[in-house]
């Protein structure tokens, strides 16, 4: 799957550049995301590309957040499309990941 | 059980006379006697005789009105009347066929000729009964088609009075597909048994042309003025052999384009009611009947139309059925009954139609056949019934997850945007990718080689997406509730289905097909 990667400070902003995160690509998203884990502390997804996201898309969000908070990291969204946003809603996702609007809200947050 | 013997009225003021045709008929006949006029006719009227034997010179009413009366009659008018009299001259006689006698026998009679007389009229009527049974039996059986019944948007009503005659009216009805139909009315220039199988004839012409048209073009149904031209063709011989034509209207209505296009081939002129305007159109082309030799091409009017428009065909039965001073019921007429009931369902405005016609003609039998089919385009806000089906089989592999959301998105765009937002199909594409990768996730538990087949269908109410597998069983006791603190990333998928569907229901069969249901409503909620 492709990821931008993009380094503002000590920030890695991760650009997910696929329009649907479900069950037929989480296990892709997962093994490519790996690599991120190790180089940084303070990870931040920019979601703007994704249309669509399942319940596996969240498993992998939450994945990735756990990932990071074991190695004393933190993981931040921003950019959610409105089909996105509605799924966040459903199941109380942005009590647990800090979700912002843009990308400067979320890089000021850190 | 044995038919019962024929019932013959003798009326006659003189009790010589009834006792001699008393005892010449009684072996062969039930009778009965009338010593007057009007006694006659009130027992005709009752018990509608078989034949009636009338005498002319009688007190009060002569035999000429007694006859009058009853030829105006409908249920009478049928009935043989002979006259019996001493009157010779051939002026009378003249004029007891002009009133409507099939026969007159001159006193003094011989038994004889009376009993012959009798029994041929008898068999005459006999068989004429025959002939009317059997056309209208034709009538109903071949040159009567039944409206589509499962074509949304569209209401039908027919009606059809089979005259006396029987003439060779015919209506059907073919399906293009869910969204269009195509109606043929037509009527064959003559009269009983030969124009009913002509009519007959003509419309297994037009199913035998529409396969053959469809065979070689499988991509498009064939147009109306190519189907009529076909027909012509094929029939053109055989009419002129009969001496006969036939004129006709081929109308398809298209209800995805919202338009009707027609061949009018010498035919009544179609009533298109139009309801936002309030108006009546008339509908004619410039084709010659069918079976006019010299015409080889044929060609297709169109009209579009919309919501609460009505469509109203008929036969020249209806436009020429006579009131009794000998005027015409009239296409004015007809246009004025429909400016002024076209708002009211087909099959009340049928009733009503026959109600005016009956009214305006005093009489329910008539000289020809009446046919006439009205159309009605339903308004969307009464008609409950949009409904909308499809279906898509796939392989049971997690990559065809944007197959299925695609499917579900484009079915929904059929779906009227005042049922269903954006963010309600958003919520039901969520919904179906969960069902889908959970159908193959665990029962098929991964194996790609499987089929999952998802049929959708909506409808003013709801939509219902159904989706079945044969893999191994679900039980819902089996999945841990969510846990939303993040600690687990999965068990969303069930929660997510509840929370976005109105009603889901799981089933499986003794063969192993394991169907899940959700159903959306789209009203109140």
């Amino acid at each position: 799957m492709e990821l931008g990667i993009e380094k503002i400070g000590d920030i890695t902003v991760v650009k997910v550049l696929t329009d649907v995160l479900d069950a037929s690509n989480t296990e892709e998203f997962k093994a490519d995301i790996a690599a991120v884990f190790e180089k940084s502390k303070k990870v931040l997804f920019e979601m703007n590309q994704v249309k669509f996201i399942d319940s596996s898309g969240c498993g992998v969000l939450l994945y990735c957040l756990r990932q990071f908070n074991s190695l004393g990291g933190t993981l931040k969204l921003y950019g959610l499309q409105e089909s996105v946003r509605t799924l966040f809603d459903l199941v109380r996702m942005h009590r647990i990941i800090e979700v912002f609007e843009t990308r400067e809200e979320a890089i000021k947050s850190f | 059980m044995e038919e019962a013997k024929p019932l013959v009225l003798i009326v006659d003021d003189n009790p010589t006379n009834i006792d001699l045709l008393v005892s010449t008929l009684k072996n062969d006949y039930r009778l009965s006697v009338a010593k007057n006029g009007t006694k006659a006719i009130d027992y005709a009227e009752k018990y509608l005789p078989d034949l009636i034997l009338l005498d002319i010179m009688m007190p009060e009413m002569n035999g000429y009105e007694v006859c009058t009366r009853l030829k105006a009659t409908s249920q009478t008018k049928d009935i043989p009347v002979i006259f019996i009299t001493a009157m010779s001259e051939t002026e009378h006689k003249t004029r007891g066929f002009e009133v409507g006698a099939v026969d007159y026998i001159t006193k003094p009679f011989h038994a004889a000729e009376v009993k012959a007389r009798v029994r041929t009229h008898l068999s005459l009527k006999k068989a004429r009964n025959h002939e009317i049974y059997i056309a209208s039996k034709i009538q109903k059986a071949l040159l009567l088609g039944q409206p589509p019944k499962d074509i949304d948007g569209i209401k039908v009503a027919q009606l059809t009075v089979p005259s006396q005659k029987v003439d060779g009216d015919f209506y059907d009805f073919f399906k293009v597909n869910d969204k269009c139909f195509d109606l043929v009315v037509g009527d064959v220039m003559g009269k009983g048994i030969p124009a009913a199988l002509l009519g007959a004839a003509i419309k297994s012409h037009f199913l035998r042309v529409l396969n053959e048209l469809s065979l070689t073009d499988k991509e498009k149904f064939p147009e109306p003025e190519k189907i009529v031209s076909s027909v012509h063709s094929g029939m053109i011989d055989h009419l002129n052999d009969l001496e006969t034509f036939v004129t006709l209207s081929y109308s398809r209505f298209d209800l995805v384009k919202y338009l009707f296009t027609c061949v009018d081939c010498g035919h009544m002129r179609t009533i298109h009611f139009q309801d936002a305007m309030d108006t009546c159109n008339l509908l004619q082309g410039n084709n010659m009947p069918i079976g006019f030799p010299g015409q080889d091409t044929f060609s297709q009017i169109s009209v579009a139309f919309s919501h609460g428009d009505i469509f109203i065909f008929y036969s020249d039965g209806l436009t020429e059925a006579k009131n009794r001073s000998g005027n015409l019921y009239g296409e004015k007429r007809l246009v004025d009954f429909v400016m002024k009931n076209a708002r009211f369902e087909p099959e009340d405005i049928i009733n009503k139609l026959w109600e005016d016609i009956v009214a305006f003609s005093e009489s329910e039998t008539f000289y020809d056949d009446i046919t006439c089919v009205i159309v009605k385009i339903e308004k969307e806000s009464s008609g409950r019934s949009i409904s909308y089906e499809s279906e898509l089989e796939i392989n049971s592999e997690l990559k065809e997850l944007k197959r299925v959301r695609a499917f579900v998105r484009e079915f929904c765009e059929n779906i009227p945007e005042t049922l269903i937002n954006r963010n309600r199909i958003n919520l039901i594409e969520l919904a179906v990718t969960e069902v889908t990768s959970n159908i193959i996730k665990h029962a098929y538990n991964k194996r790609n080689d499987k089929q999952i087949i998802i049929n959708a269908k909506a409808s003013n109410e709801e939509i219902a997406l159904l989706f079945c597998d044969w893999g191994k069983e679900f039980d819902p006791k089996s999945v841990p509730p969510p846990v939303f603190d993040g600690s687990r990333e999965g068990g969303f998928g069930l929660y997510i289905i509840a929370h976005t569907v109105d009603e889901v229901e799981y089933s499986r069969n003794d063969k192993g097909k394991n169907c899940t249901c959700l159903k959306f409503n789209l009203t109140g909620g």
